[in-house]
């Protein structure tokens, strides 16, 4: 999937991967990979801009931490970002919804 | 070890096209040779080479140019959002410890022999008023950026409009500190000597105003992409 497409839903992907709890860059990027079945194709260094910028938004909080014996930075939905995720699965699945109804249905019958 | 050193070029490479705030400089280069050797580690378990996993890990984290500029937009921001929030405390802050210098060692104001001019009272008056309407200007520049960093606004973007709001927020204020220097200079420029104290935080002002503004320049050049 080419990565201006994903640029769009960037941030909402990334709040869904943090909908478990808090995860490292890193492991960010693994599980976006894992969960679209390796269809999400972006340059990885996009991602920690853009983690910054939604913590900036106050949706995530990061801090330095222990993990796997090295120092990283790990990052966690705030409950803000808990919120803004909610929206954007609704505006999604309204989104695809609408979408669905008109792509979706196979050809349409010829018109008289 | 024969192409170890690829992340490490990558991240000299990207280090070099950065300027901003060290701290935060410091930290996103940090992070970004983590998550290199972690991308380099598992391709290392998927078989390749150091070398080759390294090379690897380097193409999926992008083109260093393309990169920067997005961690040059984040650098802007944050030097943007700190200068800001200094405004916005530092001002107010050296206006009342003006005020209160004056008050202590002058006492009330005595009038010019002869009643101040209009454009000497207005002088004044936006003056006093500026420290607050600048801090006030900068709280609600934060807020907003704050709200627009949800948005699809890049960081170039915001960094952009925080150094404009910064630059313009410092440069009335050094106006404003000059105009009513050059204004009662020009009407009383003894009043301007009468108790040193007061000048000596009439120059305490100054130096905190031009720090500011330094600061401001630095919004524009760290956002300039």
């Amino acid at each position: 999937m080419k990565s201006d497409a994903l640029r769009g839903h960037l941030d909402a992907l990334l709040l869904a991967t943090l909908d478990g709890g808090q995860l490292h860059g890193y492991a960010i990027i693994e599980a976006l990979q894992k969960r679209s079945g390796g269809a999400l194709d972006l340059p990885t260094g996009t991602v920690y801009p853009a983690l910054r910028r939604l913590e900036t938004a106050g949706l995530v909080a990061s801090e330095w931490s222990t993990v796997g014996g090295r120092q990283r930075r790990t990052y966690r939905l705030t409950k803000a970002g808990h919120r803004a995720l909610a929206a954007e699965r609704t505006a999604w699945r309204e989104f695809t919804t609408a979408i669905e109804g008109v792509l979706g249905g196979g050809p349409w019958p010829a018109q008289a | 070890m024969a192409g170890a050193g690829v992340i490490d070029d990558y991240v000299t490479a990207l280090d070099r096209r950065l300027r901003g705030p060290g701290h935060v400089k410091d930290d996103l280069l940090a992070e970004a040779r983590d998550s290199l050797h972690d991308a380099a580690a598992a391709h290392r378990d998927g078989g390749l080479t150091e070398e080759a996993a390294q090379r690897r890990a380097v193409a999926e984290f992008g083109p260093v140019n393309a990169i920067a500029r997005e961690y040059q937009g984040l650098l802007g921001l944050a030097h943007g959002a700190r200068t800001l929030r200094t405004v916005m405390l530092v001002l107010p802050l050296t206006h009342v410890m003006w005020e209160l210098n004056r008050k202590f060692w002058i006492g009330a104001w005595n009038d010019f022999d002869a009643p101040p001019p209009d454009w000497y009272l207005v002088i004044a008056r936006l003056n006093d008023i500026s420290a607050w309407v600048v801090a006030g200007a900068a709280v609600i520049a934060l807020l907003i950026g704050r709200r627009l960093a949800r948005t699809a606004l890049s960081t170039v973007t915001l960094a952009r409009l925080a150094g404009t709001v910064a630059v313009v927020a410092v440069g009335l204020n050094v106006t404003g500190n000059v105009a009513i220097l050059a204004g009662t200079a020009h009407l009383d420029a003894a009043r301007l000597l009468m108790s040193p104290p007061v000048a000596a935080a009439t120059v305490v002002s100054f130096v905190i105003a031009l720090r500011l503004a330094v600061l401001a320049r630095r919004c524009v050049v760290f956002s300039s992409v």
